[in-house]
């Protein structure tokens, strides 16, 4: 594995790859720790003390997860890659219900640019959106815990610098991902999420070994290997449907012949469903929160049912949204019409099924078949984490890092990465990491 | 690789296919709807599942999907460990990476902006 590290590394074009990566998620950070102009810096640090060590602290965690503590600390880049995902998350529903969405996508790549570019009208629309909600709940001292002076001047030129500088962030932040997937290797939308996670998995694990003692934490480590090791199976179950393809003659040599498989993942939609079912299981509350602290019964609703993880309407929905999800991301990135064509084109067959409709609606049968399993595995270790919630120590309900979003996360990206890495290497002959 | 792979596992499928076959049968005629060579033709119509309860419907899907599972192809005890520990080592740099900049930031930023 040491020689294929460093077959990576002394690969001119992969190297160049990868260093721009780590450079990319380098500038994220570095983001993320730089304040917004007019936030004092000092009293959000004192604040940020204060709320690690008051009782309510868990109840911020889900909100930091994805942008990596950078949110409560009102950097730059504070509202991170969420509005991306949720912008995204709403285009692709409305192809389903927009008839001329779903023409754009049917149109192949100029359409596609064209529901991209929508989708980031509509990303800086909710930055705006969420910068001004997290901007005027820091100004009340809402944010932190009814700590205030976080912004000494709150005059109406400074916080609108502060929203724009925001929604600013949110589109560096989605030009990243973006140079990321397109010049580096990997998702660059995921990778940024992983990022975002690994950087509050050091001070979580130092909490549970802190509050609940090394036993409980030793514990916790087993606990998130197991589920690991349960990830890296289920993400390499295939289902192998055998196609052969047919000789044929062209001048005076034969071609084809051969018989390969169509691999079927068990989980077709990696780790998608799960970005996308959190970040809307989200909303609610930053709604709520944006509504205002009246406390009214849609408030309460959310706090109680959507935001308490342990919650059993939290678990049900949440299960809920990723089949649900699950299946839409496999209908839209899978299109058994197009791969039946296809493999028609190219004289190949699935033994004992008629090339055409046959062969397409063959393949629906099994994708729609094998995707319960998968969709349910995804929703039960999403979940997972969050029945032995009380094991990890009281005061942080919650240990999400550890959570199984949070370990499905990364453990989905890190094969990602890892198997692109790979193929770039198998490209140049080279022997790769997985062997 | 791959060739070799496929070489390997197709008669395992193909005996799969053939068990399946004479069992599904003897028990049930919609089991034969995927197995049987002759009858794809019929099955296109569906006519007849959808006569059917809601809940033998549920019931069938469900066994389909038991079938359909076990024709997956799960990776071995040593594909398993290399890719756990490929992951293990991409999450354990990414997370030294990432705590890394995040420390040499932050004292940078504390530097700058602090008390």
């Amino acid at each position: 594995m040491l020689s294929a590290f460093r077959a990576a590394l002394t690969t001119p074009d992969l190297r160049k790859k990868i260093l721009f990566t780590l450079g990319v998620v380098a500038v994220y950070r570095l983001g993320a720790n730089i304040p917004s102009p007019g936030v004092s810096y000092p009293n959000v640090q004192e604040c940020l003390r204060q709320v690690e060590g008051s009782e309510n602290a868990g109840i911020y965690s889900l909100i930091n997860l994805f942008s990596g503590g950078a949110l409560l600390q009102l950097s730059i880049l504070a509202l991170g890659i969420m509005p991306y995902i949720t912008a995204s998350i709403i285009i692709q529903l409305l192809t389903v219900v927009i008839p001329r969405f779903e023409a754009l996508k049917k149109e192949g790549q100029s359409g596609q640019n064209k529901l991209t570019q929508y989708t980031r009208y509509l990303t800086i629309a909710l930055a705006i959106l969420q910068a001004t909600g997290i901007v005027s709940l820091a100004n009340s001292g809402a944010l932190l815990g009814n700590c205030p002076g976080i912004i000494p001047d709150d005059s109406v030129f400074n916080l609108a610098v502060i929203v724009i500088v925001m929604t600013a962030g949110t589109a560096i932040v989605m030009w990243l991902g973006e140079q990321v997937t397109e010049k580096g290797v990997g998702n660059g939308m995921s990778l940024l999420i992983f990022a975002s996670i690994a950087h509050r998995i050091p001070a979580e694990g130092m909490n549970i070994l802190n509050n609940a003692g090394p036993l409980v934490f030793a514990g916790v480590c087993v606990f998130g290997l197991a589920i690991i090791v349960s990830v890296v199976f289920v993400e390499q179950g295939q289902r192998r449907i055998p196609v052969q393809y047919a000789k044929r003659m062209v001048g005076r040599r034969m071609y084809g012949g051969t018989s390969t498989y169509l691999p079927l993942k068990v989980n077709q939609a990696g780790v998608i469903p799960v970005i996308f079912g959190s970040s809307l299981l989200y909303l609610p509350d930053l709604v709520a929160r944006l509504v205002g602290n009246d406390g009214g019964w849609f408030q309460q609703f959310v706090q109680t049912y959507l935001v308490d993880q342990s919650n059993w309407l939290h678990i049900l929905l949440y299960v809920a949204l990723i089949i649900f999800f699950t299946y839409f991301y496999v209908g839209i990135t899978f299109n058994p019409e197009e791969r039946a064509d296809e493999m028609k084109k190219f004289g190949g067959f699935i033994p004992g099924i008629r090339p055409g409709r046959p062969t397409a609606e063959y393949l629906n049968f099994v994708l729609s078949r094998i995707t319960l399993p998968g969709s349910l595995y995804l929703g039960i270790i999403a979940v997972l984490p969050n029945f032995f919630l009380g094991v990890t120590g009281s005061g942080q309900n919650q240990n999400f890092p550890f959570g199984g979003t949070a370990v499905l996360i990364m453990v989905g990206v890190g094969l990602d990465t890892v198997k692109q890495i790979e193929s770039q290497l198998m490209q140049r002959n080279y022997e790769g990491f997985l062997r | 690789m791959s060739d070799e792979e496929a070489g390997r596992e197709r008669p395992r499928s193909a005996a799969d296919r053939r068990g399946r076959r004479a069992s599904s049968s003897g028990s049930e005629a919609s089991g034969a709807v995927t197995a049987g060579k002759g009858r794809p033709t019929r099955s296109r119509g569906e006519s007849a599942p959808k006569k059917a309860s809601i809940f033998a419907r549920l019931v069938r899907f469900l066994r389909e999907v038991v079938a359909e599972l076990r024709k997956v192809i799960w990776p071995t005890r040593k594909q398993l460990v290399t890719y756990t520990i490929v992951v293990l080592v991409f999450v354990a740099f990414m997370v030294a990476l990432v705590s890394l900049l995040d420390w040499v930031f932050g004292l940078g930023v504390e530097a700058l902006f602090g008390a």
